[in-house]
């Protein structure tokens, strides 16, 4: 029974896209020997140590713990009542383990978010209605329902009749149906659990940055902080490079000649890690800054993925605001960049004045290695477009990438230069999301 | 061998480690599991200190390996001592050309060679490094690999064979198995993210910072002479601090140095108008400091 419950547990992990292998199932139930099912904190500590191996994954674990193991309706934390939820006498155990058969046969082949998005009640119409058919075939799953339930209403009769007469002949089917519903209720509730975590997520990483409450903004930080984290575990596995080169013979044969020929040091020849120098340029007039925040909070978690990073802010005056980060954690940088710094020099955005700016006081962030980011809608109040600086810029660096939070329709229209400059980029891209800003960091160190 | 989780605690505590009850059990299984621990979680919350603490409450000997970036098979596992190799040969050199001197050819003297270079490849040219250390060691010991995310992640391919079974194959002379299976325990700080098939063979342990009242017992035993009225207050205040957006929050290490220094100070209570001269002793950052000054009437007079 125990095992069942926990097998239903690593499902609802897996549901919420947490990673779980083989490997830490089998660890989980290796140590359960040691471990004890009566103490909530070490029971919980036993699934936590042996299931989960990225702490990023921690409160998704704890939530889904707590809605599984603790019942919303227990709201004390008593450990007998854990007990119990656990080891529950079932008089009905055996027709369980026959009913979840069958609906996984049922299942097979069909939509699972589709039905577990229904209710119970549309959920237990389907699964009578579309089983109906093949009742009669021997076995089908149509026939082991009604196998089961002949089996249930026996095992009902027989526990019942020691307690009061037996009940009507009709009443069997109400009592079955109903059974059944509340096992196809359960059912829903623990898919729900997991795949509702994951769902929320996937909401969040794909909106429409600029359609985001506030309040999402704030439910995000988190995520932000596991996705930013996931992103850099990846990122950083995938760079791996071989730093200790092969023996330098040439060299060690050159270090020889201080001990008579006989080669007592051994020279290797090591290479070198070569990291991305990037140089942020951000646009924080009020149409993108939203875009700007989320691509500053992950380009500053990201920071030791690169040698340098710079970042640079504008409305219509350049400035920089890399030390900001470096005194401040990010989150909190990004709020005082609109009270510490004077960014605004007549009306809206200016691109080219910024660019001449950048070029005049900053080109020494530049050089052959530099990766610039542009982050910007390109939308110029009809001025001047700087385009003579931003030619430098371009010559001056490695790589340079737009992202523009306006749809691609509209670029070039009305006051939008992105036409313009998307001639003078290594690349112009689309972003929406978070996700979309995330693939693109992502594919920089590809 | 701790007896079960409760004692685990206990005896942790007579070497003045605090543990949570996450912290014990995970300990306790590693400990009848026979499986090495990944220790995760933010710096100064006590995760070296776990490795030399359970090795203490055990009385075991604890053998410790610091990882950094370019450490190596040579650093960590064996090494060949090659300047003695060498320096035998020049010794030996007499010895040798004795021996070969019967042999008319090239060929004929290398193959005398070959039969005694067994002679060279022993044990007695080995230097065996931490891990073959607590591997070759006839008692059970605790092998604490410090910071392995500083390694390199060709490391952590040496690591694996160490970790699941528990020997160490040396292709000159063979498979080296462990007499009594050591306790091992890694930490990291995260700087790296370490790859699946190591974190698959550990037990995983994150350790955050502490609750108020994990934190406060653990003050009141690393500073004793502190009274707990002050105590509840400081760590309250340290908990608050550290729900503001810090640059680097303050650790365990931390709330013990300020304690110690407002007792070298005399100061009675968090109300003193001098309080936030002494901030800097729990904030590194200069900005940090000035966020909490601006809401210090909020953590150290709202109590």
């Amino acid at each position: 029974m125990i095992n069942n419950r926990l097998y239903q547990f690593i499902d609802i992990l897996r549901d919420a896209n947490v990673n779980i292998s083989t490997n830490e199932i089998l660890l989980l139930f290796e140590s359960l020997p040691f471990t004890t099912i009566t103490n909530k904190i070490i029971f919980r500590q036993t699934l936590q140590t042996t299931l989960i191996k990225d702490f990023t994954d921690i409160p998704i674990f704890q939530k889904c713990f707590d809605d599984f193991f603790l019942d919303s309706k227990i709201k004390k934390e008593n450990s007998s009542e854990l007990k119990s939820s656990i080891k529950e006498p079932f008089h009905f155990l055996k027709q369980e383990e026959e009913l979840e058969e069958i609906i996984k046969k049922f299942l097979n082949g069909r939509d699972e978010n589709l039905i577990f998005e229904k209710n119970s009640e549309k959920f237990l119409k389907i699964f009578l209605e579309e089983i109906e058919p093949s009742s009669h075939e021997a076995g089908g799953v149509g026939f082991m329902l009604l196998q089961l339930k002949k089996s249930w209403i026996n095992n009902y009769i027989k526990n019942k009749k020691s307690e009061e007469d037996s009940n009507l002949e009709e009443n069997h089917d109400y009592i079955f149906n109903s059974w059944l519903k509340d096992q196809l209720k359960r059912k829903i509730a623990l898919k729900q659990v997991g795949s509702q975590i994951k769902k929320r997520e996937d909401y969040l990483l794909n909106k429409f940055i600029y359609q985001l409450t506030p309040e999402e903004i704030k439910e995000m930080k988190l995520l932000v902080n596991r996705f930013a984290q996931k992103i850099k575990n990846r990122i950083s596995l995938r760079k791996k490079r071989v730093k200790h080169g092969s023996l330098d013979i040439k060299e060690t044969l050159r270090k020889s000649l201080q001990y008579s020929g006989v080669p007592f040091k051994l020279v290797y020849k090591n290479k070198k890690i070569d990291r991305p120098e990037i140089v942020v340029l951000c646009d924080i007039s009020g149409s993108v800054n939203q875009y700007t925040r989320f691509m500053l909070l992950l380009t500053h978690t990201l920071q030791d993925l690169f040698a340098k990073v710079r970042t640079f802010a504008f409305i219509s005056n350049m400035v920089e605001i890399t030390n900001l980060f470096i005194e401040m954690n990010p989150e909190r940088a990004i709020n005082s960049i609109f009270t510490d710094t004077n960014f605004t020099y007549g009306w809206g955005s200016n691109y080219g004045r910024s660019l001449n700016q950048f070029i005049e006081n900053h080109s020494d962030s530049l050089n052959k290695r530099t990766t610039v980011l542009i982050l910007g809608d390109a939308r110029n109040n009809h001025q001047d477009p700087g385009l003579n600086s931003f030619l430098k810029i371009k010559d001056r660096s490695k790589n340079i990438f737009w992202l523009n939070p306006d749809k691609k329709h509209l670029w070039g229209w009305s006051d939008s230069l992105a036409k313009l400059y998307e001639n003078y980029t290594t690349e112009m891209k689309e972003v929406n999301s978070f996700l979309d800003l995330s693939d693109f960091i992502d594919k920089l160190f590809a | 061998m701790f007896k079960d989780i409760k004692q685990t605690i206990e005896k942790l505590k007579k070497e003045n480690y605090i543990s949570s009850a996450e912290i014990a059990t995970t300990v306790y299984l590693a400990l009848k599991m026979e499986k090495p621990i990944l220790v995760e979680g933010p710096a100064g919350v006590g995760k070296t200190e776990l490795g030399k603490c359970v090795s203490a409450a055990l009385n075991l000997e604890l053998i410790r390996l610091q990882c950094y970036e370019g450490l190596d098979e040579a650093k960590a596992l064996y090494e060949w001592e090659y300047a003695k190799q060498l320096l035998y040969t020049q010794i030996l050199k007499d010895k040798l050309s004795v021996i070969l001197k019967k042999e008319k050819t090239l060929l004929a003297a290398t193959k005398k060679l070959s039969k005694s270079e067994d002679v060279f490849f022993s044990e007695k040219f080995l230097i065996a490094r931490p891990i073959l250390k607590s591997i070759s060691s006839p008692k059970k010991s605790v092998l604490l690999i410090d910071e392995i995310d500083k390694s390199d992640s060709e490391f952590e391919a040496f690591l694996l064979e160490v970790l699941s079974d528990f020997q160490v194959t040396i292709p000159e002379i063979g498979t080296i198995k462990a007499k009594k299976k050591p306790l091992v325990i890694l930490t990291s700080n995260n700087a790296r993210e370490m790859s699946d098939a190591l974190k698959r063979r550990c037990l995983h342990l994150y350790i955050n910072y502490p609750t108020q009242d994990l934190e406060k017992q653990i003050v009141a035993l690393k500073v004793p002479e502190a009274n707990p009225k002050l105590i509840e207050k400081i760590v309250k205040a340290v908990h608050k601090i550290r729900g503001y957006e810090l640059k680097k929050e303050p650790s365990i290490s931390e709330t013990l140095d300020w304690t110690k220094s407002l007792l070298i100070l005399g100061y009675k209570s968090l109300d003193h108008p001098e309080i936030y001269k002494t901030l800097n002793l729990i904030l590194k950052y200069e900005k940090d400091i000035e966020l909490i000054k601006k809401n210090s009437h909020e953590i150290f007079h709202d109590q």
